[in-house]
């Protein structure tokens, strides 16, 4: 066999694609479709727009940016599990800077800043001190959300400030503001990763970060920057989820970590890292969003919600992962 | 796969009585395809009871698929396979060893973590009502590698053992599993790639040893030692046998005549096109009494434009670690090196890349590429560093500018420049590493065995590059393992011996190359 002919094996080979790789593209969207049919034939409120637009949509946004969020690190096989801390902690701050502060619109980059800072503090003992990614952000979401949580006393916590609510709560020719800061965010992070440095090094550093070390990347810094992102998007999710309800309980965010995770990897982006990316993760955000909109619809009690949400999840995963790269799961 | 129906491995499909029982190990026009690609055609061989078979062939001859279907992890679409006279159909590497069929792998196929017995029994435990009978285990192994001449602890730790302890027991293991048989077949698939000169011997004389007790079938990319320890070879090339020659008749030139299907020179280096010299410039890269810590140093040299500065050496003399050393992957504790009159204390690698050079590592697998990214991912990897200024957008055009002309320069085989990396036979794989520092013109290449593991074709391809690269002024500090190579290329060629340089760098210009001979000398 010439070289050449292997290499003409190898496209043929690419063409001819498995019924595994059509899963792997179509499965989200036949799922969200699939969903969508059943819940318009299932209940008569679904396909209203009212519907579409205040439930499901301004629901997935939060959802979204704290998937989106992240994205990043597993793309460079690292893990945020602390998103739904820091979107509480942010949340809170948000609230107590403009209620007690009286800080106005300004409370919203400091509340960003906040959500920054704890990124890079996940990033940096990640990097710096060589603690696996997995375990640091294990500590810091139990640590801020227990910080999060003293700011607010134990109570919910709100504010008065109809004019910096709109932010979030507006709407645009009939689309609701935080939709619309959900699509430009979205559309942000496909060209951070597709277009930039930052996300060349995120999937090649996913893949092999001795390779990035030798061709001459600052290795540590482009593998702390995706928790400083993570921060940034979970602290834009706070400060516009808190907007738009005017107050932060203690509990706000919280259980938003497992389908951020799973939205991530329905979407196509591997926890091996270095492929997929953010372009498909509003798929799995979608999914879940649909199916928490529907079951709601349908009545369903909420703890048997909680345990169609986790099987839905490993069965996407189940289906959608990609094997070829992967030789053992553990 | 293949419309052919699998007989069981114990049923024979009545035995040809014409052919010889007297082959231990025989296989019969077999031919083999993945989808409009012949891979195997018509292929045949035949073994004698404690013969040693070279088998060689270019990247992409046919060998690895070859090899799994000897041992059942590919079937064949035709032929038929005979173990003593018997045909045999196997249709799992278990069904192999049964009939004493096994292979040495050219990755290390055992786990550090657990001892010498424990990975000899690996799937085959000895158990007693579900309880492993860990003492019988150890005394068995241990009693069967003495009794096989191999020299290893079997309750040490795989991760305490040296490389070629690990390679013993790997062979250890492949005479374990096949221990039903009579007649062993053991195929070992490259098993020297990753051993240094002293582990080559210790595994030649083994297999020597062993030769009345198993029939070997080794596959090698180093002609030299195919030469040494075969009866005789066979050679595929394009999925065909070419040639079956008795040792005695063969030579590295007739072995590559018949590999490459063309004339190539046996002695690479005096091919014309090596023996051209460049005009060397101005002094590029100063090292200066650069130490790290007890492993390299203090080492003094300089290279100038144009100029290939070989740096040979023996396990351990320190040469890989030089190499990290210039790509600022080992930090300089103590000297300093000098980049174009610039002068470094310890750079980081991304600092001496800052400087203009450009480290191709001996692993291109783990260290030089990322396999299941493009090969533009792959090519464009350095040169994004200093994209657009400041600006930290990538410039798609120019990436893929830069990827396609290393194609066209290099020629790469593949696809496109979207394809994977993964798929590239490995001399290509090479190209994309050196393609990467081209695209940003890097002054200084460190090349750590640029031509590891990668075919004669493609080992000269990487010569004339490199020779075309001096021609542009580039310098590049060539270490490596195989002697006549160093020698072809090298101007100057320094020998290293515990971390040091041993006396001045060898004259190697033309008409004044040393021999292999006077490098080994002061090695040692």
């Amino acid at each position: 066999m010439s070289t050449s002919s292997v290499s003409e094996w190898i496209t043929d080979q690419r063409e001819q694609r498995t019924l595994q790789d059509w899963i792997q593209d179509l499965g989200p969207f036949v799922m969200l479709f699939g969903l969508i049919i059943a819940f318009s034939f299932t209940t008569d409120r679904f396909l209203t727009e009212a519907n579409l637009l205040d439930n499901v949509a301004k629901n997935a946004v939060t959802l979204l940016l704290v998937a989106l969020a992240g994205t990043f690190p597993i793309l460079q096989q690292s893990i945020d599990l602390s998103v739904e801390s820091m979107v509480l902690l942010t949340g809170v701050v948000t609230v107590v800077l403009i209620s007690e502060f009286g800080l106005g619109l300004l409370a919203i980059p400091i509340a960003i800043g906040v959500g920054m800072l704890a990124g890079l503090f996940n990033g940096v003992i990640f990097t710096k001190l060589k603690v696996p990614s997995f375990l640091v952000t294990l500590g810091t979401l139990s640590v801020m959300a227990g910080v999060g949580k003293i700011i607010t006393g134990g109570s919910t916590i709100t504010f008065r400030n109809p004019a910096i609510r709109t932010i979030s709560n507006g709407e645009i020719f009939g689309v609701p503001n935080l939709v619309l800061w959900g699509l430009l965010i979205y559309v942000g992070t496909i060209v951070l990763a597709f277009r930039t440095k930052f996300g060349r090094y995120c999937f090649a550093l996913g893949e092999n970060e001795r390779v990035v070390e030798l061709a001459g990347a600052k290795v540590d810094r482009y593998k702390i920057y995706p928790f400083v992102l993570s921060g940034l998007l979970c602290g834009t999710a706070g400060v516009l989820l808190t907007l738009r309800i005017s107050s932060a309980s203690p509990n706000i965010g919280s259980g938003l970590m497992l389908p951020s995770i799973a939205a991530i990897v329905m979407g196509g982006t591997a926890l091996t890292g270095g492929v997929g990316g953010p372009h498909r993760t509003i798929l799995g955000v979608l999914v879940i969003a649909v199916l928490n909109n529907g079951m709601n619809l349908l009545g369903i009690d909420s703890f048997v919600q909680e345990i169609i949400l986790g099987l839905v999840v490993v069965g996407a995963v189940a289906l959608s992962i990609d094997r070829e790269k992967i030789d053992v799961v553990k | 796969m293949a419309s052919q129906t699998h007989t069981n491995a114990t049923n024979a499909d009545q035995p040809d009585p014409t052919v010889g029982g007297d082959h231990s190990f025989r296989v019969e026009g077999i031919s083999k395809s993945f989808r409009h690609v012949q891979a195997l055609k018509d292929v045949s061989l035949a073994v004698d009871h404690g013969e040693v078979i070279g088998l060689v062939g270019e990247n992409g001859a046919g060998k690895s698929t070859l090899l799994n279907i000897l041992t059942g992890v590919l079937q064949a679409d035709e032929g038929q396979l005979f173990v003593d006279g018997e045909a045999v159909t196997f249709t799992n590497p278990r069904e192999a060893a049964d009939y004493g069929v096994s292979l040495v792998h050219q990755e290390q196929d055992i786990i550090k973590t657990m001892r010498g017995y424990e990975n000899l029994y690996l799937g085959r435990e000895i158990e007693r009502l579900g309880v492993l009978e860990k003492e019988k285990m150890r005394t068995e192994a241990q009693a069967f590698v003495d009794d096989l001449g191999i020299d290893i602890d079997v309750d040490e730790r795989v991760r305490d053992y040296t490389f070629n302890e690990r390679q013993m027991l790997e062979i250890a293991k492949a005479f374990h599993v096949s221990q039903k048989s009579e007649n062993p077949v053991i195929l070992l698939d490259e098993p020297t790639a990753a051993l240094e000169e002293s582990g080559r011997q210790i595994l030649f004389d083994l297999v020597n040893d062993l030769r009345d007790r198993a029939t070997f079938v080794f596959v090698s990319h180093e002609l030299d030692e195919v030469l040494q320890i075969s009866d005789r070879i066979y050679v595929l090339k394009d999925g065909e046998r070419v040639a079956d020659m008795a040792t005695a008749d063969a030579t590295t030139d007739s072995l590559q005549k018949a590999m490459v299907g063309r004339e190539t020179a046996d002695e690479y280096y005096r091919v014309p096109d090596q023996q051209r010299e460049t005009e060397l410039g101005e002094t590029a890269l100063t090292v200066d009494g650069a130490v790290h810590g007890d492993a390299v140093g203090p080492v003094s040299f300089s290279v100038r434009e144009g100029e290939i500065f070989g740096i040979v050496g023996v396990e351990g003399s320190g040469k890989q670690q030089l190499g990290r050393l210039l790509a600022g992957d080992l930090a300089i504790t103590q000297g300093s090196v000098s980049v174009d009159g610039t002068t470094l204390q310890s750079p980081t690698v991304s600092e001496m890349v800052d400087a203009g050079v450009g480290y191709i590592p001996k692993d291109r697998k783990s260290e030089g590429l990322l396999l299941y990214q493009s090969v533009l991912v792959n090519t464009s990897l350095a040169m994004v560093r200093d994209m657009n200024g400041n600006v930290p957008l990538l410039d798609l055009d120019a990436e893929r500018q830069a990827t396609v002309d290393a194609i066209e320069e290099l020629s790469i085989k593949t696809p496109g420049p979207n394809a994977l990396v993964h798929g590239l036979s490995g001399g290509n794989q090479q190209k994309v590493v050196i393609a990467r520092w081209l695209a940003q013109e890097t002054p200084i290449l460190v090349m750590d065995n640029v031509t590891r593991g990668i075919d004669v074709g493609a080992k000269e391809e990487v010569y004339r590059l490199c020779r075309e690269l001096t021609d542009k002024g580039v310098s590049i500090v060539f270490i490596g393992d195989e002697l006549p190579e160093v020698i072809g290329m090298s101007n100057r060629i320094a020998v290293m011996a515990n971390g040091e340089f041993v006396g001045e760098a060898i004259d190697a210009s033309l008409g004044n190359k040393p021999t292999e001979q006077d490098l080994i000398q002061e090695m040692i």
